[in-house]
């Protein structure tokens, strides 16, 4: 399709001319000043073409204007939802990275000798695992000074157990001597008693012979003399 | 109401919210699906454009910078895709190559449900090259200034005005006919 390329004289003003395609897309826009304008008014009256042209223009933005917007057909609408996965946090681009940077750490720990110790709520951090003599000492004297204590304490607390052992063994011996000597005597007393009340006993026993011995007597006597007068 | 605004519809998108995705979708199908049908003619094809259009415009929401309108944006990836489609379609003619328009295709609007004045404007449009097409659809339905037709079609503003010239000056030829 041949281009437009027709020029027309300007209005006179030593503007440079302006092309009809050029004139016309100022007009479109309604971006004319005056002498455009003027010129514009001028090019429709002259070259046909180009008032033919302003004409189909006007003609097509009629139509457009009326041209009815036809409704969308139902259409899969989530086919265009074509979102990829969310990357997973082991699928993060870092972690190869992290990973081999805390392998690196790792290794120079263990080859340094790292060690890290915490101490009365202070953290230390030495290489090698080297101690200074000083903290060595220090650590010996501290668990010599505690094992001193603990066996202090534990003697002591023996040497209180024997004690109160031997004073518990001579209270009961003390006891059972007491216990044994007083039933003994007791024991003497309640012989002594009952060879008593035995001996007083057998004296009444033996004076209630007598007695009736001597009743006996009495009264044999008695009955010898009492026949006798009978008798007589 | 209160209809969220296209950014925040985007940002929303951009979180992986498909309600939100499909809700701006809703509010641009119709201007595209009727782009569509003005560009190709064809319900089909508007159709096949106007998903094409939206997965394209998915893909890329990321490097929406909120430089100019969403719309703008939007019909400047519809305008890249429309030409990939319609290369598609005839790879050997040239984007300013008057169409040889075959004899179904001249009653191609017939398949598209609109009025007779719609039908007669869109064949009419069917006969243009391409490239005087789409500045014709930007200038007129996309209201769209010949800067923005300039900055979504990749040329000039001169050239976006010698292209609606040239369309004019042969819609005037059609127009003639078909609306004698």
């Amino acid at each position: 399709m041949p281009k437009q390329e027709t020029h027309l004289g300007g209005a006179g003003s030593g503007e440079p001319e302006l092309r009809n395609e050029q004139l016309f897309g100022l007009w479109v826009e309604q971006q004319l000043n005056e002498q455009q304008r003027h010129e514009f008014e001028q090019r429709c009256i002259e070259d046909h073409a180009f008032a033919k042209q302003v004409e189909t223009f006007n003609l097509f933005s009629m139509h457009t204007e009326h041209y009815q917007s036809a409704e969308v057909p139902n259409w899969d609408r989530d086919s265009t939802f074509d979102r990829p996965d969310k990357v997973r946090w082991w699928q993060w681009q870092g972690l190869p990275t992290l990973s081999f940077a805390t392998s690196m750490f790792a290794i120079v720990m263990v080859l340094t000798g790292l060690q890290v110790r915490t101490n009365n709520g202070a953290m230390t951090i030495s290489f090698s695992g080297k101690q200074s003599d000083q903290e060595i000492n220090k650590l010996v004297n501290d668990r010599l000074e505690k094992f001193q204590e603990t066996q202090q304490l534990a003697l002591t607390n023996y040497t209180q157990t024997m004690q109160q052992q031997q004073m518990d063994t001579s209270t009961q011996l003390t006891q059972y001597l007491l216990g044994s000597s007083r039933k003994e005597r007791r024991e003497d007393f309640a012989e002594l008693i009952k060879y008593v009340n035995e001996q007083r006993g057998d004296d009444q026993l033996f004076y209630a012979r007598q007695l009736n011995k001597l009743q006996q007597d009495i009264y044999a006597n008695a009955d010898l003399s009492g026949t006798g007068n009978i008798n007589e | 109401m209160f209809e969220k605004t296209d950014e925040q519809l985007i940002a929303k998108s951009l979180q992986g919210n498909k309600q939100a995705w499909l809700n701006l979708l809703k509010r641009y199908e119709k201007q595209i699906y009727n782009y569509g049908m003005r560009m190709t003619g064809k319900n089909e094809d508007a159709l096949d454009l106007m998903q094409e259009v939206f997965i394209s415009v998915f893909r890329n929401l990321s490097t929406y910078r909120n430089e100019g309108s969403f719309k703008s944006w939007m019909f400047r990836i519809a305008h890249f895709r429309c030409i990939e489609f319609y290369r598609r379609k005839k790879p050997m003619q040239g984007l300013d190559d008057a169409p040889e328009v075959a004899s179904e295709e001249m009653d191609a609007a017939e398949s598209i449900h609109t009025n007779q004045e719609n039908k007669q404007l869109i064949n009419a449009m069917q006969q243009l090259p391409l490239a005087q097409k789409a500045v014709l659809e930007l200038k007129f339905f996309g209201q769209f200034t010949f800067d923005e037709i300039a900055e979504q079609t990749g040329i000039s503003a001169n050239t976006a005005k010698s292209r609606l010239y040239g369309a004019l000056e042969k819609l005037k030829t059609l127009m003639e006919v078909d609306y004698a």
